[in-house]
């Protein structure tokens, strides 16, 4: 039978991201549950694909019998010409249902970049887009993940946010859902009410915002009884017995992160004071190696996937380290799977581990130096110096490696010119390195790479006051730095400033963008995250539209006095440490990671991880 | 070690699959079972298989075949009962065929079985296009579009139900290395040498492919 779905599919690139379908993934009958729950991720397949929290969810969801979570993804622009000419509404992939009367959706916001796609994908699945302007018919909308910490540029669009760890919480809205639907699901308000008071749920129409003259905020104020003066993140404090998924699906076209992802711990002890995740998965919990080798062994039997890679913000600071990939090492080798081990120090013991496993083919290898001189790497707390740089590639030459990429920003607080030669400077050095390496012993045809991307202050670190570069001063950076890298064995890429630009106005915006966001939209802005669709100029001419200054949000250095949009959210690490790490920054003092000594940044109240070794 | 023949089918579920992604997928398949493949020698081993005629994208069927190298003597009906336990849903294996030592040359596949349908608007006459002795359309090969005459590699067409809006045929094409013949042609025949007749869009789906009159098994 000729359908339109047929039609449909024919026309556009890459059909299976559509078709669901997938192996492993959740089929159910619709008609069984109570809560039709759509995963939504506001980009393509293959990247939302490539995502661990949407592994975790979407299985935990699953595994209750009253609840069929599928997921959403946004279209691209082919598929979505093509369901607009259909007359077709976003859909969920299992059942190819549209969403536009599910129960609830929850949107994962992994980056500021991706706010107009969930406009966009609330536009085809007909729903309203602001809160206000649904009623109890449409779904109630969530969200969730790393830019919820301060989501107040999509406060107008959400229900509700929920902050931190979602393994627990996501269960609990459920059932308080699957209770207000019972009860004959009358008064959304209801239903934030009967969860405004469980830990880490934010409901931002509970809370007014004031604003003092000069556009900064003057207060946030709840206006219910329900909602808590400050919401605190949830934490998995048992992170080794806290669900996990031991099925994956396996998408049928190549994916972004095409392997099995085991995630050996979360949170992470460094403190580098750019890194928003370094502050708000805090404290580092690791899970032992018993329990991750028997989940690998799982996935990998479930999958039939051939690569494995271990996933963590450092992966050197899991204690566990030699114990689960010698244990590893012996399924992999045996199946011939390839593992793989990003975020890795280079030292002897991880050498003779790439050595292990990288039998064959020396593939590439990433140094994240960050800052091209000793004191600005000071200044980030970013614990790596020159010296490990040259002695690790030393040892990686020697070892048959050619392939360096050294990435770093520019565009830090107190960052000087000097500090950008630094860079050019820092790779000329490690191309010396190999050249004093006598031929024979090094392998050939050297290859650098270097790369920046601009420094973006985030909200919960250290520099969440500091002023963010203009992109004159960042071209002017980058064109000092092309000028000072002289070899030709070194090439250079850099980031484009403008996508930064607006992902700094959104990280530290307030809710008069909400506006901004929905008008520009309307005006065709999506997939900003795609350089072959950003559009700058249609951004700045919104903004100018609505009388807004997004210089407001980026070209201003905050006073420790400002009241900041984010300021009710409470994610553990005190302000009063951020101050600390902050002035400590200005004079390039380090802190020592969490495991050498304790610098009290208040997540201990966790009660749990690292800070109780 | 031996060679297996298997054949398989594709339903709607799995039909937008690419052959590109489908050797991925076959790969997984086995890694999930207890059998083991024939690694390749070299650099970067990989399972050895060849599908014998990749389908197109969007296209369902009966009649898969692929030649696969297992690690074990494994028997017939196990090795077809172990890979549908491991197929994602819309795989089906049929049947499987130890190579050697038997007559099966997938090469000499030379023609398959299509049941089509078409969105039309006009009039269909399918029998008037079969008494042509030339039908020269544009036709895409290795060296480009060219005009070729498709007329000798259409073994047969046949109406099986017209509803004035959908067409559904009967084909049997020319396929294979030697001349590949896909029904979208046909239908671009149909346009061409008719006054009133304006193809749309079309389902395929695979019958079966032979070495002549006669399928490999």
């Amino acid at each position: 039978m000729i359908t339109n779905r047929d039609k449909i599919l024919s026309a556009v690139t890459k059909p299976t991201r559509y078709t669901g379908g997938e192996l492993n993934c959740v089929m159910k009958d619709p008609s069984s549950v109570d809560v039709r729950f759509a995963f939504c991720f506001a980009d393509t397949y293959e990247i939302a694909m490539s995502h661990l929290g949407l592994k975790i969810l979407y299985h935990t969801l699953n595994e209750r019998s009253d609840t069929y979570c599928e997921r959403v993804f946004a279209p691209w622009t082919d598929m979505e010409e093509e369901m607009k000419k259909y007359g077709m509404r976003l859909f969920a992939l299992e059942t190819g249902d549209e969403v536009t009367h599910f129960d609830m959706m929850g949107f994962t916001l992994q980056y500021e970049l991706c706010y107009s796609n969930i406009v966009n994908m609330l536009n085809l699945a007909d729903i309203p887009v602001r809160s206000r302007d649904r009623d109890e018919t449409y779904p109630i909308i969530c969200g969730g993940g790393p830019c919820a910490y301060n989501a107040e540029p999509v406060a107008d669009i959400f229900d509700f946010f929920m902050m931190g760890e979602g393994e627990e919480i996501i269960h609990e809205v459920v059932d308080e859902y699957v209770k207000w639907k019972k009860s004959g699901k009358t008064n959304k308000r209801d239903y934030l009410k009967s969860i405004a008071r469980i830990e880490g749920v934010y409901v931002p129409s509970f809370y007014d915002v004031e604003y003092n003259g000069d556009g900064t905020v003057k207060s946030v104020t709840p206006n219910d009884p329900n909602a808590k003066s400050k919401i605190r993140k949830r934490v998995m404090k048992d992170f080794d017995g806290a669900y996990t998924p031991e099925t994956i699906i396996v998408p049928f076209g190549e994916v972004v992160h095409d392997r099995v992802m085991l995630e050996v711990m979360r949170g992470c002890l460094r403190g580098c004071r750019f890194c928003q995740a370094g502050y708000i998965y805090r404290p580092l919990r690791e899970r032992t190696p018993q329990r991750l080798l028997s989940v690998a062994d799982k996935l990998l039997k479930c999958s039939g996937y051939d690569e494995i890679s271990l996933s963590s913000l450092s992966t050197s600071d899991f204690k566990g380290l030699r114990e689960l990939t010698d244990g590893l090492l012996e399924i992999t080798e045996e199946k011939k799977i390839g593992l793989s081990l990003p975020s890795l120090r280079i030292d002897n013991f991880s050498l003779e581990l790439m050595e292990k496993v990288q039998k064959v083919r020396k593939t590439g290898i990433t140094f994240a130096p960050e800052a091209g001189t000793q004191r600005l790497r000071d200044v980030i707390n970013k614990n790596i110096n020159e010296d490990d740089i040259l002695k690790s590639t030393d040892m990686l030459f020697r070892g048959g490696w050619t392939n360096v990429k050294l990435y770093f920003m520019i565009g830090l607080p107190t960052e000087t010119m000097d500090d950008v030669r630094g860079i050019a400077e820092l790779a000329q050095k490690v191309l010396d390195v190999y050249f004093a390496i006598p031929k024979e012993e090094r392998a050939k045809q050297i290859n650098i790479t270097v790369s920046t991307s601009s420094f973006v202050p985030k909200p919960f670190t250290a520099f969440q006051w500091a002023k963010q570069d203009t992109r004159d001063m960042l071209i002017e950076k980058q064109n000092e730095l092309k000028s000072a890298i002289k070899s030709r064995r070194i090439r250079y890429n850099w980031h484009d400033n403008k996508t930064s630009y607006l992902e700094g106005v959104f990280a530290r915006g307030d809710r008069r963008l909400c506006d901004v966001i929905i008008k520009a939209v309307e005006n065709g802005c999506k997939f900003d995250g795609w350089g072959e669709h950003f559009d700058f100029y249609t951004w700045m001419k919104t903004f100018d539209e609505l009388g807004i200054d997004p210089d407001f949000y980026t070209a201003r250095e905050r006073s420790y006095d400002e009241t900041l949009p984010w300021d009710h959210i409470d994610t553990g690490v005190t302000k009063k440490f951020l101050i600390n790490e902050n002035e400590k920054a200005k004079k390039a003092q380090t802190t020592p990671n969490c495991r050498e000594k304790c610098s009290g940044c208040g997540a201990s109240s966790f009660g749990s991880g690292v800070c109780y070794e | 070690m031996s060679n297996y023949i298997l054949k398989y089918s594709r339903d709607e579920r799995v039909k937008y699959i690419s052959h590109l992604d489908f050797v991925r997928l076959f790969h997984r398949a086995v890694r999930r079972s207890d059998i083991n493949f024939v690694f390749s020698q070299g650099f970067n081993p990989h399972p050895v298989m060849t599908v014998a005629q990749p389908l197109s994208v969007g296209v369902t069927s009966d009649c898969e075949y692929m030649k696969v190298g297992f690690d074990g003597d494994y028997s017939e009906d196990e090795l077809v009962s172990a890979l549908n336990a491991v197929m994602p849903p819309g795989y089906k294996i049929l049947a499987a065929r130890i190579a050697e030592g038997r007559e099966i040359d997938l090469t000499k596949l030379d023609r398959a079985v299509y049941t089509v349908e078409l969105e039309y608007e006009g009039v269909a006459d399918t029998g008037s296009l079969m008494q042509r002795d030339e039908l020269i359309v544009m036709k895409k090969s290795k060296s480009g579009v060219k005009e070729s005459d498709i007329r000798p590699y259409i073994y047969s067409l046949e109406t099986l139900h017209d509803d004035g809006k959908i067409l559904t045929l009967r084909m049997c094409l020319a396929s294979g290395g030697a001349y590949n013949l896909k029904p979208r042609s046909v239908a671009d025949a149909m346009e061409k040498y008719s006054d009133n007749f304006k193809a749309g869009f079309m389902n395929v789906h695979r019958n079966s492919i032979m070495c002549v009159d006669k399928e490999p098994f």
